[in-house]
């Protein structure tokens, strides 16, 4: 077999999610997931063995799958699992304290963390139905951390020079939140279990939050700049004194992912141009 | 409670005793379980004006928008993930305001059938404050803790007037197995006013319980043997997800309201008499011997997802 010397953006992104992921707690991967659901199984193998990994949709704990699956609730997700919760269980963890990290998305996602993924346009007119949260909501409170992923950061202007951001001003409709609401008030008034998002993985490079609980970006990627990413960021964007570039996975990680996701169900959330992107390993 | 001996009645006879109007908990989740034979049978006797309340679902709640049967939806998700993206018919009625959008989140909707079940005004939780979900869902109220001072949302119950299911096994009473994640279908059956059931076999008490009662006979108002009841989606052990086939309900749904109706409820729910007429139109026993044997080998298995 040849030695793999690139990765794919896809993969980095995955190892950037597993890197969020800490050994010993609980985490669930949700449904609709694909990146996250491979970081978690990269995790679990890799720093985080006595991870407690939940299954999205089928809440079977510890299992091995088949391959990746375009569907969540499918028995090739759910493969050898060790034991299973119930959709109340899982949310009982969480309202307890006991889910140590969620990971969530948006189609918006403002500077302070807060999401929505449940419509454009105002109480009025819709303009876009989105799918919905599913347990978003309830998970960014209670959940002990949130990792916040999007590969869709990169924004492209119209015929008129408008962008249509990911990283937003403002949600439409907030879904999920973060660490203060749009008009200031911080999370700290709230009585929820979680501590909110610690770091937002992106097309583009990794974020974390500053004291104020703002993100801030933290790591580049070989191919990206600051300006890049300012452009496609509609928020003011502080920058980490320490910025540095994101590290890449070593090749037996991306071999491990290559072989669970034989369909490569997790470059559909990619845009069609960020699927030939890729990055050369050191010392290739 | 629910306690005649023999449940068993017509697919048509299930169906008829869900009314215009009623909130309607769809049992599953996602491509899994979904009771689809019954809900082509709700479409072909025309009722409508639905409340649709659930977690995280696809074909089955975007089949019934696009059929017109839906008056609000009150899901937490609908779509069809990272296999085929947004659902379209969904889409399409919360857009031009033909369904009105009451989304809800998989853990107040938990506790509200909790209440339900339980008998309680409500329930308590600490997440939903600080998003917009209170302002869909003006009846959620706050209040103050009087053991710790902190700021609660409280739920109110949630009784579903029917809990629509597909099992794998029922008895004749009515008792039921379900394999596999049980996804919300027991907090539906034990909240709901109704439970209407289709099930891949109905066998002797005794295999059954060999099996594991999941849901007691005496919530369960009636049941229907419906094998493949939930095709296109899956019901392992038994059958695989039958991704090609919700490749062409997508396409159908892809091209607009209209098409949807000519190119798929037309061939495959007003089309069909009954649910045999549509097990032929997606391909009798060829295609579902082909879904059956998802478990012979990985790589039979992958194919169906290609």
């Amino acid at each position: 077999m040849n030695k793999i010397q690139t990765c794919t953006l896809g993969e980095m992104m995955i190892y950037q999610i597993a890197l969020s992921i800490e050994d010993g707690v609980l985490a669930f991967h949700g449904f609709g997931s694909p990146l996250v659901q491979l970081a978690l199984h990269l995790a679990k193998r890799n720093h985080a063995p006595n991870l407690v990994l939940v299954a999205g949709a089928t809440y079977g704990i510890n299992p091995t799958p088949a391959f990746l699956t375009p569907t969540t609730n499918d028995f090739a997700m759910n493969r050898d699992a060790e034991c299973h919760l119930t959709i109340e269980e899982l949310f009982d963890l969480a309202a307890s304290g006991r889910l140590g990290r969620m990971f969530l998305s948006g189609l918006q996602i403002d500077r302070w963390g807060n999401m929505n993924v449940t419509r454009l346009g105002n109480d009025e007119r819709i303009s876009l139905k989105l799918p919905g949260g599913g347990g978003g909501c309830n998970l960014s409170a209670d959940a002990g951390h949130v990792t916040i992923w999007t590969a869709a950061h990169r924004t492209h202007a119209d015929e008129n020079g408008r962008r249509r951001y990911r990283l937003a001003k403002r949600c439409d409709f907030i879904t999920s939140v973060g660490h203060r609401t749009a008009d200031g008030l911080p999370r700290t008034a709230m009585p929820y279990r979680g501590t909110g998002p610690d770091c937002i993985v992106t097309d583009l490079g990794v974020f974390g939050f500053n004291q104020e609980g703002h993100a801030q970006l933290r790591a580049l990627y070989p191919d990206t700049s600051v300006e890049l990413i300012a452009e496609s960021t509609e928020f003011d964007l502080p920058v980490a004194a320490n910025l540095s570039t994101a590290a890449l996975p070593e090749p037996d990680m991306i071999e491990f992912i290559r072989r669970l996701d034989p369909l490569k169900i997790h470059q559909r959330e990619l845009s069609p141009a960020d699927r030939g992107r890729f990055f050369q390993l050191s010392g290739a | 409670m629910y306690t005649q001996n023999d449940k068993r009645c017509s697919l048509t006879e299930l169906v008829a005793q869900i009314q215009n109007g009623d909130c309607l908990a769809i049992g599953g989740g996602l491509s899994w379980r979904e009771p689809m034979a019954a809900l082509r049978e709700l479409v072909r006797q025309n009722i409508k004006d639905l409340k649709l309340v659930g977690s995280a679902h696809g074909i089955d709640v975007d089949l019934l928008c696009g059929a017109g049967s839906v008056a609000v939806s009150a899901e937490s998700y609908v779509g069809f993930e990272q296999d085929f993206g947004m659902a379209l018919n969904y889409r399409r009625a919360c857009e031009t305001g033909a369904v009105k959008v009451e989304d809800n989140c998989c853990y107040s909707l938990v506790q509200q059938l909790r209440a339900a079940i339980q008998g309680l005004p409500f329930m308590p939780i600490r997440s939903v404050q600080g998003t917009d979900f209170l302002k869909l869902h003006p009846e959620f109220k706050t209040m103050t803790c009087p053991f710790t001072g902190e700021q609660l949302v409280l739920v109110p119950a949630l009784k579903p007037d029917v809990a629509l299911i597909h099992a794998h096994y029922a008895d004749e009473h009515g008792n039921l197995h379900i394999e596999g994640p049980p996804v919300a279908d027991i907090l539906f059956a034990k909240a709901a006013k109704k439970v209407l059931v289709t099930v891949e076999e109905v066998i002797p008490h005794d295999e059954l319980a060999k099996k594991g009662v999941t849901i007691p006979y005496f919530y369960v108002t009636a049941i229907c043997e419906t094998p493949y009841g939930a095709h296109p989606t899956s019901c392992y052990p038994r059958y695989a997800y039958d991704r090609e086939h919700t490749a062409c309900y997508y396409q159908a749904a892809k091209q607009g309201k209209d098409s949807f109706h000519q190119n798929y409820l037309a061939p495959f729910v007003y089309g069909c008499e009954d649910h045999n007429a549509y097990l032929l139109a997606v391909g009798g026993k060829a295609r579902l011997a082909c879904l059956e044997q998802w478990d012979q080998s990985t790589e039979k298995w992958m194919q169906l997802y290609e």
